[in-house]
């Protein structure tokens, strides 16, 4: 011990979510009795301690650091009943002793780095699973951190002076590895500052300090740099606040800084003052429970068997009180017979547990949470952290406004609720998006909601965008239609308006498709844009606020329409990677064309036929815009099986016409395939073609066929045979075809297989 | 001796009787040791004991052996579940010798076993000459495990009918035998209790009423997925084989590895690396089959071939093991060899070639 001011404090070294050290420390502060307790967390959180010891609030609850610059960024500070932290803050407000957080500020560690930026970093400090801390558990014979520290710190029942010496003793002998370690002793020697301030006022020996074990023992040896502080100055401008958390995340965390495997358990055994015998029991008893609910048998007995197992187990090993491990091995041994699969699935979550904790009504909420619970609570939404799965019909008005509060939670990009697909069961395919074009035709949404903290922290960061969700998501979609660039972009913030009813974007987007249509050169762009439009018109959509824009889509669609035929033949140039979105978007064009009545139909099939004759654009487009032509029934068969022909006669550029052939057959196949003329020219054109170009060309035919179906390749081969006139001995030779093919794939296998040996002996 | 092999309490007499004199802890009833030395017995000790080096019996997860010491200290029977050749019965040996003193209270379970084997049978002369009489009396391992208080052991526990299975009920939660043609109850005194082994794979455990599985607490004893892990159980059981019988010659490790390796691909039916799938084999490819190939290799190298074990004398054995099911299992290890064995280095290029001979059906 040093005579450093910082070390003549009362130190007290913590595991975070430790039950243990809560006991030990809680003794030890009715023994202490001091003046000032300074407990390690963000000094710029102190204001919410009285919030915190409130008796309305329910851990597990944390303190929310969130940015207020704009950028986003925040941190979560979570506190379990049996938290040593949250004990020393009550024993003060208990005991009418003033707190104070001492730890850097919530400002300073989200300047610190990116990476602390994540929404529900559990502390900026966790160290993430350290080999030091596993290390050493592996050489004091133990199979985890995590079983080490229970059976040397957590189940023994320690007298205060000396739960603080072994811990420190520990602490000092590892706190020197690690990552980020100057971050560390920087915030040693902060924490120190504070306590020498603290101390100049009120007498040390009267103040307790509440710090990670490591921070205390760096204390403790007066192994303080003061030269490390000047690498804590950055900081940006936040806020903090409370909000609830729950028990699944606080199992989440790993490491020492906060490992806490199963919630519950030690919740439990909290309750209990500390006896993990007891915990086991309850935990024995409940998953007893469990099994008979679920049909399984599971005696009294084996109850009674199961404890007294893992409290032997827990003898052998030399620790003072069953801990998880033994309870799961006793639990797998007696009532699940030798079978761990029960334990894994289902017996499991109940050690870990689902409290969700309560925030004392005096913090209260933001705008934004009090929308959330409120519509939550109407709709009989999810409220527990643990997924839950139902499904939305939208022809009733009360469901529709619960597909629009989820979807504006899922623009504002608020973690909630995601989008599972059409039906229960059914996942939401890849090109399935949740909102976009494919979000007007529905009448069923599957939902999957789960709350979790980040919930709540994302919606105490977004009230910087507004007061509700409409506003919030109202400046989302603004931003993105600043940024967008193209028609299509601005489509589709005009599509999630209309999706997450936000009536206020609805005509800046359409407004911003007008502008940015006159400009948009890009085909593909015009028409995903038009196709937004137009469904938008043909589908209206489950939402009542589509009806404030209705006059305007109309025009727009037709302008857009019209834009885009201009463009048509322009785009069709260029090389295969080029058109590939071309032809994606001829195909929208003319689903549009034959779908909507308001638009210039006689345009499109002009332009379309302009294409299909033209023999200077791409002949892939070509054959594309033949095909569409046939489908919107604007050329008859003769005129299809002409055009082929001419294309197919062109044997000296076998390629081009492969590549209009993929064109005509990605559209409509079958009718190709059908009609007998087309098929005589095909087999004509391919007899034609030259040996070595038939080789440049084989790739392109190949791909075009791939695209036929089983139909289409019979109807194939019934042309050429008809064509052939092979009719009669067609069935024969079929069958002497498929005799032959065997055999011969037969000694084709054995010279294989010979070649093989031969090569091998080669070797 | 000329004893092919010695049972455990025997081969392992010094170190049973270190951990017994060294280990001054309050004992269960009747147990020779304390449960902790027994856990020491088992999993061996870094640490020389009493000046006797405490060699690993069963090698792999410790709290496995903890579960069964902690069981068998309680009023519950210990069932030993698992696929075949994952040390069941190895295990539930060492556990009797080193508690009770003796593996060889052992009831086998066939078919044909029935409940004089559990309880006790007469022996007929006598019994026609003296009438009823302990003289005339033949008790079974259980009966005796029983008196003496000590661990029987039951083989293959679902092998057996639902009858006598049925006897062993009352046996275990009475802790009492009645023999009535001699007026007599015999009861289980302290220290009492029994080890079973079920086979997963055919018969399971599911066959067991479950009134049956209630008198046991059950320990899963795994196949063992770790390489390393069972590369040492495979040479150490091998090489124990080897002096046991005084056959064969020692294989050089990159042998047994190439050998752990195989087998534990085809068994977990795609490569370590995960990158080539493998169809694994209908017959099971366990660590005790691993070990039965090595050492056969060993003695086929040391009769018919060089002296030196190599990966030809491997890949014979092993189509012996794998040939158990049928010839689609040989050409489930071919195709294996074909696509995986093939590609690699060392030993494997050799092992490729001999099994195109070897593993021809």
């Amino acid at each position: 011990m040093s005579d450093a001011v910082h070390a003549r404090v009362h130190l007290f070294p913590v595991r975070h979510h430790s039950p243990r050290t809560s006991l030990v420390l809680r003794r030890w502060l009715d023994r202490l009795r001091p003046a000032l307790v300074l407990v390690e967390g963000p000094e710029d959180a102190t204001p919410l301690i009285p919030s915190l010891t409130d008796p309305e609030s329910q851990p597990p609850i944390a303190i929310l650091g969130y940015r207020t610059d704009g950028t986003p960024g925040s941190a979560l500070w979570p506190f379990a009943a049996y938290s040593p932290e949250y004990v020393a803050l009550r024993w003060a407000a208990e005991a009418g002793v003033e707190a104070r957080f001492i730890d850097i500020s919530t400002g300073q560690s989200l300047a610190r780095d990116v990476a602390a930026l994540r929404i529900d970093a559990s502390e900026p400090a966790a160290e993430p699973e350290e080999s030091i801390w596993d290390t050493v558990a592996a050489r004091a014979g133990f199979r985890s951190f995590e079983e080490f520290w229970e059976a040397s710190f957590e189940a023994p029942d320690y007298d205060e002076p000396g739960f603080r010496g072994a811990l420190l003793e520990y602490a000092e002998l590892v706190r020197h590895e690690g990552h980020e370690l100057s971050f560390h002793r920087a915030r040693d020697a902060y924490m120190a500052r504070r306590i020498r301030e603290a101390a100049a006022v009120v007498a040390p020996e009267t103040i307790v300090a509440v710090l990670g074990a490591a921070h205390a023992a760096a204390l403790a040896a007066d192994d303080v740099d003061d030269a490390l502080l000047p690498a804590l100055d950055a900081t940006v401008p936040t806020t903090t606040t409370l909000i609830p958390y729950s028990f699944p995340r606080l199992a989440e965390q790993t490491g020492y800084g906060a490992g806490n495997r199963a919630p519950h358990f030690y919740q439990r055994a909290w309750d209990a003052g500390g006896s993990f015998r007891r915990a086991a029991l309850e935990v024995l008893v409940d998953f007893s429970d469990h099994l008979r609910l679920r049909g399984f048998m599971s005696s009294l007995a084996d109850t009674i068997e199961a404890y007294r197992l893992a409290c032997m187990l827990a003898d052998i090993r030399g620790k003072g009180e069953p801990g998880l491990d033994e309870v799961r091995e006793a639990t797998v041994a007696t009532m699940c017979r030798g079978d761990a699969t029960h334990v894994d699935t289902f017996l499991w979550p109940s050690v870990i547990g689902r409290n969700i904790g309560k925030v004392a009504s005096r913090i209260g909420r933001n705008s934004l949470q009090e929308e959330f619970w409120r519509e939550v609570e109407q709709r009989r939404l999810p409220r527990t952290d643990a997924p839950e799965e139902f499904v939305l019909k939208l022809g009733d008005p009360v469901q529709v406004a619960t597909s629009v509060f989820l979807h504006r939670l899922r623009v504002a990009d608020i973690p909630y609720a995601s989008y599972r697909g059409a039906s229960a069961g059914a996942r939401a395919t890849v090109d399935e998006s949740a909102g976009g074009i494919a979000a007007l035709t529905r009448v069923r949404e599957a939902w999957q909601a789960q709350w979790t903290p980040s919930t709540d922290a994302s919606l105490v960061e977004r009230i910087v965008f507004g007061e509700t969700l409409e506003q919030v998501c109202r400046r989302v979609l603004e931003k993105k239609l600043g940024e967008a660039r193209t028609t299509s972009d601005a489509a589709g913030v005009l599509l999630e308006s209309v999706v997450a009813s936000v009536a206020e974007t609805l005509s800046t987007a359409l407004a911003a498709c007008d502008r940015l249509a006159s400009a948009d050169d890009d085909l593909p762009s015009l028409a995903t844009a038009c196709r937004a439009l137009s469904g938008l018109i043909a589908y209206g959509s489950s939402r009542e606020s589509a009806a404030l824009g209705t006059a305007a889509i109309p025009p727009l669609c037709v302008k857009t329409f019209d834009r885009a035929v201009l463009r048509v033949r322009a785009a069709c140039d260029g090389n295969d990677e080029a058109v590939a979105p071309v032809k994606v978007a001829m195909r929208v064009l003319n689903e549009i064309a034959l779908a909507q009545p308001i638009v210039d139909r006689a345009a499109w099939i002009e332009a379309a036929a302009g294409v299909a004759h033209d023999y200077s654009v791409h002949p892939g487009c070509a054959g594309i815009a033949a095909g569409l032509l046939y489908l919107a029934q604007a050329m008859n068969e003769e005129e299809v099986a002409l055009l082929v022909g001419q294309r197919l006669s062109d044997a000296l550029e076998p390629a081009r016409a492969a590549d209009f052939l993929a064109g005509f057959l990605e559209v409509n196949a079958l009718v190709l395939v059908k009609s007998r003329p087309i098929v005589a020219a095909l087999d004509a054109f391919l007899n034609a073609i030259d040996r070595d170009r038939f080789r440049d060309a084989l790739p392109v035919l190949r791909r075009a066929f791939a695209h036929l179906g089983a139909t289409e390749r019979r109807y194939l081969v019934e042309n050429i045979v008809a064509l052939r006139k092979l009719g009669g001995s067609a069935g024969t030779v079929a069958q002497v075809i498929a005799a032959k093919d065997r055999e011969k794939l037969e000694s084709l296998s054995d010279d294989i297989a010979k070649a093989m040996d031969d090569l091998d002996d080669l070797l | 001796m000329n004893d092919i092999r010695l049972p455990a309490e025997q081969k392992y007499a010094d170190e049973i009787r270190a951990l017994a004199d060294s280990d001054r802890g309050p004992r269960p009833p009747g147990w020779a040791m304390t449960p902790r030395a027994v856990e020491t017995y088992v999993t061996g000790s870094d640490k020389a004991v009493g000046g006797v080096t405490i060699t690993p019996k069963y090698i792999g997860d410790r709290s496995l052996v903890q579960v069964a010491i902690a069981t068998l200290a309680s009023d519950r029977a210990l069932m030993l579940a698992g696929e075949p050749g994952t040390a069941k019965s190895w295990l539930s040996e060492h556990l009797t010798a080193a508690i009770s003193g003796t593996s060889s209270l052992v009831v086998q379970g066939t078919a044909g076993t029935t409940e004089e084997h559990i309880k006790y049978g007469w022996n007929y002369a006598m019994l026609l000459a003296e009438g009823p009489s302990q003289r005339a009396l033949v008790p079974s391992p259980i009966l005796r495990a029983m008196r003496d208080g000590k661990i029987a052991r039951f083989e293959e526990i679902t092998r057996t009918s639902s009858e006598v299975q049925d006897a062993l009920i009352s046996i275990l939660s009475e802790k009492q035998v009645a023999i009535p043609e001699l007026n007599e109850m015999v009861s289980a005194q302290r220290g009492f209790t029994v080890i079973a082994t079920a086979n997963t794979r055919d018969r399971g455990v599911n066959e067991m009423s479950a009134a049956l599985k209630r008198r046991f607490n059950f320990v899963t004893i795994p196949v063992v997925d770790d390489l390393e892990q069972e590369i040492r159980i495979v040479t150490k059981r091998e090489a124990e084989l080897r002096s046991d019988y005084q056959v064969g010659a020692a294989a050089p490790e990159e042998l047994a590895r190439m050998l752990v390796t195989l087998f534990q691909e085809l068994r977990g039916g795609v490569t370590k690396d995960g990158k080539t799938k493998v169809k694994p084999p209908a017959s099971v490819l366990s660590t005790a089959e691993a070990i039965s190939v090595l050492f056969q290799s060993g003695i086929l190298a040391q009769s018919f071939g060089s002296g030196n074990v190599t990966a030809t004398d491997v890949a014979r054995a092993l189509a012996g093991a794998v040939a158990k099911e049928g010839a689609e299992d040989l050409k489930a290890v071919r195709e294996y060899c074909e696509t995986v064995a093939k590609g690699r280095p060392g030993p494997w290029k050799e092992l490729y070639g001999a099994a195109k001979a070897a593993l021809r059906s």
